[in-house]
């Protein structure tokens, strides 16, 4: 069963909701972080960060806790907090909703992670176009010292907190942490090898922690309630997958859009729930379940779990769609949750012609680093789009499996899996579309449908 | 030392070393790409993928791929384990790492060298590279099937004019970034960029600006294909109609090593290449040593000269003896060569010295010229070194353009013909045994023509003091001889006994303990 909550979006809608007054009177905004910087002691505050249980919503579900624990105090050096609001994930749409209607939270946020860090900067990275996420931010940064929130001496203390805001050029790749580091410093935006990581060697060659601007945005309510009551507001508390966060639906449903949840609702609930359905009153054919890096599901698809141990065993042989939606649970399906938007396809899209869309992408955002996923991904479309134009044959079919195959793992950064994981999921749970077009049975013109 | 496995065989390594770097050491190469002895590792290239087993007790990260089943008609979920690139990783101790005995690894491979090729216009016939072209030499051993995706490729800018001296193929291009890692890191001009994204991807000079400096060649040498190629050799030569002689740059004191590659058919030669040596150039070389091959051809003294006019050795011979048989040795002055070979300088001082019993020793060579902090020597003479050790009575060229001045040399006998400064020769009397052309073969009654440092095998020393030897590459031009023989020629004619004739007897004399052939002896054993 659904359950809504109002943490970050109680603000949402709300006349001038994303300026400072209405932030303080209806969350007591800022409160939070008084308390934290007033009170606690940085490693109270990360005992408490991890055990909320918050995991990463930038789409790897790292525990932000454990991330912030992974951040030693340098001899010479200082520490930097940097969110990454690059969101480049095609069918994500939160951290922008965030930006521009509830911008406090990401700067409360801010200040109780410069804490929890040791940081006394942080820095919000933020893909160029999104013009008013900038200007809201901005205002919200300005209201708040102002207030004497941030700056020298955030509520009277002696924790000096600056929050700025970068702009990114727009590059898929820089929402990849170290490429978005990189971007940061001035330099093109290529992900750097790892080790080190950037608690060792991150923006500016200091200790850096790079967080999502939704797992930021939700800190002060975790903190705020208490890191184990947060958590446990989640229906799969028990899988470390704790308290709220946003989901969104996007696709062929009625009514997309982002609603704030606890943690643990299914895919079916978030489509007939949460999206009115399936447009048209269509069929589902399938779910991508979290951004387009994520594989595909079918709608028809089984939970595979036989093993009483298997965190996913009481849905064993369930449909996949009554599986909440967690970051161990999609694991445990064969997807990932990446960043919780879900993007519904219904009965009559074609799913040769979904690919395609999504390796064009692919191939025009990898940075071109690494040869599997530079040659790769090109290679990828190209194949794909011999066989949309009926041009293909069985042995291209072949070798997008192998080209795939042999991208995956191969590369500096996590963009390769991102590419050829969705191609393997498409070929996986599509292949007799891809086989239609190779014989004559569809063709572009006809079939290749992404509307319905 | 510590060790750990690669392919079974223990491969000791030094604390800190790559896995790919230990077994370079070893002579054991890793396929790559971007890899370079010299630069950075950005891991990019991905051809040095390897496996590494996991430590006992420990699981290795898996990936999920997928197979095609054809029986069934469905997709086998297959897992693969996490390969590594080892220009990255660091060797530890007792690793077990697989390379050529993974299959994953040569998968791996296979598919890496086939995306090189995918978009890679495959130009063989026209490109410099042909011959020494890693994506040559890799896809016989790596991959060897032709390839799969037949469309059309993908074009870029092609004969790109980065500078001078460079010209870059955006199509032939791997964007192994060795070229901008090597300005950035070894010329210290960050000038050359990456722009573009994934396939579109090439190469850029920084706006407003062009491949200049000292060191652009080296962006030639270390591109592993055929983007980049310099001006200079563009459509010269067939690399596999080349042969190499180890030599080492004439340019300036630090004695660079350099393979000289010539054409044995056309006796010419072609072009230098860094030879790697670590304690000295390390894999480098500069602009204008790498030019300096052209030295081969360029103002050479290839004839004998009698009063400026073209003449026979002997001819020559016979006039240098009824100008110097009755000179008392006071008044003759000995002029050795930096530009000479440490051989052809101990012959005069063996003629000069020894027999004749001269006392007035001068050295002379090229002007000083610019100096920097990576390879170029203030120094433009390759052997100043090892002439000063010959003797501690040699004195610089001012003095002997003193000594000329005010009258008390009347006869000079002199190896090469440049003068670091110029001087009135008007007055004096010159025997000269020169390889190149300059003031002195300009005022010489007699001329003598030595072969250069490309046509015989010579000892250098640079300023760190080490005896390195040039190989013979080209054969003699016209009539020139090693000068250390033309010498003994002049002694005999001299009336001296002036026995040596073989090049093993002239190193033997030189140092008896002298390693001849060693690249790197120290100077001290070699001159007394």
């Amino acid at each position: 069963m659904l359950k809504p909550t109002n943490y970050l979006t109680k603000v949402y809608g709300l006349p001038n909701g994303w300026t400072l007054p209405v932030y303080e009177r209806e969350v007591q905004g800022y409160q939070v972080a008084k308390r934290v910087l007033t009170s606690m002691s940085k490693d109270d505050l990360v005992a408490e960060a991890k055990k909320a249980n918050i995991r990463g919503r930038g789409g790897a579900g790292f525990p932000m806790g454990v991330k912030w624990s992974f951040m030693k105090p340098h001899a010479t050096k200082p520490a930097y907090l940097v969110i990454n609001a690059d969101e480049g994930e095609p069918g994500t749409h939160k951290d922008r909703t965030i930006m521009e209607l509830n911008p406090h939270s990401v700067i409360e946020g801010c200040i109780i992670g410069c804490f929890g860090i040791g940081a006394h900067v942080a820095y919000i990275y933020v893909r160029d176009e999104l013009h008013l996420s900038k200007e809201r931010l901005w205002g919200a940064i300005k209201e708040a010292k102002a207030k004497g929130y941030l700056g020298k001496n955030p509520f009277g203390t002696n924790y000096p907190v600056e929050v700025y805001v970068h702009t990114g050029a727009g590059a898929y790749i820089c929402g990849e942490e170290t490429s978005l580091l990189n971007s940061l410093e001035g330099r093109r935006g290529e992900p750097r090898l790892k080790p080190p990581f950037p608690a060792q060697v991150g923006a500016f060659g200091c200790p850096t922690t790079v967080n999502n601007l939704e797992t930021i945005a939700i800190v002060p309510t975790a903190i705020g309630m208490g890191g184990e009551a947060f958590s446990k507001l989640s229906a799969i508390h028990n899988l470390n997958d704790g308290g709220v966060r946003l989901y969104g639906i996007n696709g062929h449903v009625n009514k997309p859009g982002v609603i704030e949840l606890a943690v643990g609702p299914t895919i079916r609930e978030l489509i007939e729930d949460v999206g009115g359905g399936v447009l048209g009153g269509k069929a589902l054919l399938a779910v991508i379940p979290g951004g387009s890096s994520t594989p595909v599901l079918r709608a028809d698809d089984l939970v595979d779990a036989p093993d009483e141990k298997s965190p996913l065993h009481p849905w064993h042989g369930k449909s996949v769609l009554d599986v909440p939606l967690g970051v161990d649970t999609m694991r445990g399906v064969g997807t990932m949750l990446g960043t919780c938007c879900v993007t519904v396809m219904a009965e009559g899209t074609c799913m040769v012609a979904a690919m395609h869309n999504l390796m064009q992408f692919y191939r025009h955002e990898s940075c071109g680093q690494c040869t599997p996923c530079r040659e790769g991904s090109g290679w990828l479309l190209r194949s794909v789009e011999k066989i949309l134009e009926g041009r293909g044959s069985m042995e291209d079919i072949d070798n997008l499996a192998d080209v795939a195959n042999n991208i995956m793992g191969n590369t500096i950064c996590a963009f390769g899996e991102g590419t050829a994981m969705p191609a393997l999921g498409f070929l996986k749970k599509f292949r007799p579309e891809f086989e239609a077009y190779v014989r004559g049975e569809k063709t572009k013109d006809r079939d290749a449908r992404l509307a319905v | 030392m510590p060790t750990f496995k690669l392919d079974g065989k223990e491969i000791p390594f030094e604390p800190g070393d790559s896995i790919i770097r230990a077994a370079w050491k070893q002579g054991i190469e890793v396929p790559h790409y971007c890899w370079h002895p010299g630069l950075s590792a950005p891991a990019n290239c991905r051809m040095c993928l390897v496996e590494i087993k996991p430590p006992e007790g420990q699981r290795g990260v898996m990936l999920d791929i997928v197979e095609w089943d054809e029986k069934n008609q469905r997709y086998e979920n297959k897992r693969k384990p996490k390969l590594l690139p080892s220009c990255q990783m660091q060797a530890v101790e007792n690793q077990e790492v697989l390379a050529e005995t993974s299959p994953h690894v040569l998968e791996a491979r296979k598919y890496v060298q086939e995306a090189l090729l995918l978009n890679h216009p495959v130009d063989c016939p026209i490109c410099d590279q042909a011959g020494e072209c890693k994506l040559q030499d890799y896809w016989l051993e790596h991959q060897g099937t032709k390839k799969r995706m037949r469309e059309e490729p993908i074009h870029k800018p092609k004969g790109v004019v980065f500078g001078d001296t460079i010209v870059y193929d955006g199509e032939r291009c791997v964007m192994c970034t060795r070229c901008i890692r090597f300005m950035d890191e070894v010329a210290k001009d960050p000038v050359l960029e990456m722009r573009e994204r994934g396939n579109l991807n090439e190469i850029m000079v920084a706006p407003g600006r062009k491949l200049e400096g000292n060191y652009t060649f080296m962006v030639e040498h270390v591109c592993p294909v055929g983007a980049l190629t310099t001006k200079d050799f563009r459509f010269k030569a067939r690399v596999w109609f080349l042969r190499s002689a180890k030599s080492v740059c004439q340019g300036c004191a630090t004695g660079c090593n350099a393979h000289l590659d010539f054409d044995p058919r056309y006796n010419k030669a072609y072009r230098y290449r860094p030879r790697d040596n670590e304690a000295v150039n390390k894999f480098w070389m500069c602009d204008p040593g790498m030019m300096s091959y052209h030295r081969a051809t360029e103002g050479r003294v290839v004839s004998a000269y009698v009063k400026g006019k073209t003449s026979s050795v002997k001819k020559a011979l016979d006039e240098a003896k009824s100008l110097l048989a009755s000179v008392p040795a006071s008044s003759v002055a000995v002029l050795f060569s930096a530009q000479h070979s440490q051989e052809d300088n101990w012959a005069l001082r063996e003629l000069a010295a020894t027999f004749m019993g001269a006392s007035n020793l001068y050295v002379t060579g090229l002007p000083d010229g610019f100096e920097d902090n990576i390879l170029i020597h203030h120094d433009k003479n390759p052997n100043r070194a090892g002439v000063m050790r010959l003797s501690s009575a040699i004195k610089p060229f001012e003095d002997f353009a003193k000594d000329v001045a005010r009258g008390a040399i009347t006869h000079v006998i002199a190896l090469g013909g440049e003068t670091p400064a110029e001087v009135d020769l008007s007055n004096v009397q010159i025997v000269t045994v020169a390889a190149y052309e300059g003031a002195l073969t300009k005022a010489a009654k007699v001329v003598l023509p030595a072969t250069s440092w490309a046509e015989a095998s010579g000892t250098y020393v640079n300023a760190k003091g080490m005896a390195q030897v040039a190989d013979k590459a080209l054969e003699p031009q016209g009539l020139s001889e090693p000068g250390w023989k033309l010498l003994a020629a002049l002694g005999q004619a001299l009336g001296y006994d002036c026995t040596w004739a073989k090049l093993r007897e002239v190193r033997e004399r030189l140092e008896p303990a002298a390693p001849a052939t060693t690249a790197t002896a120290p100077a001290s054993e070699l001159a007394k």
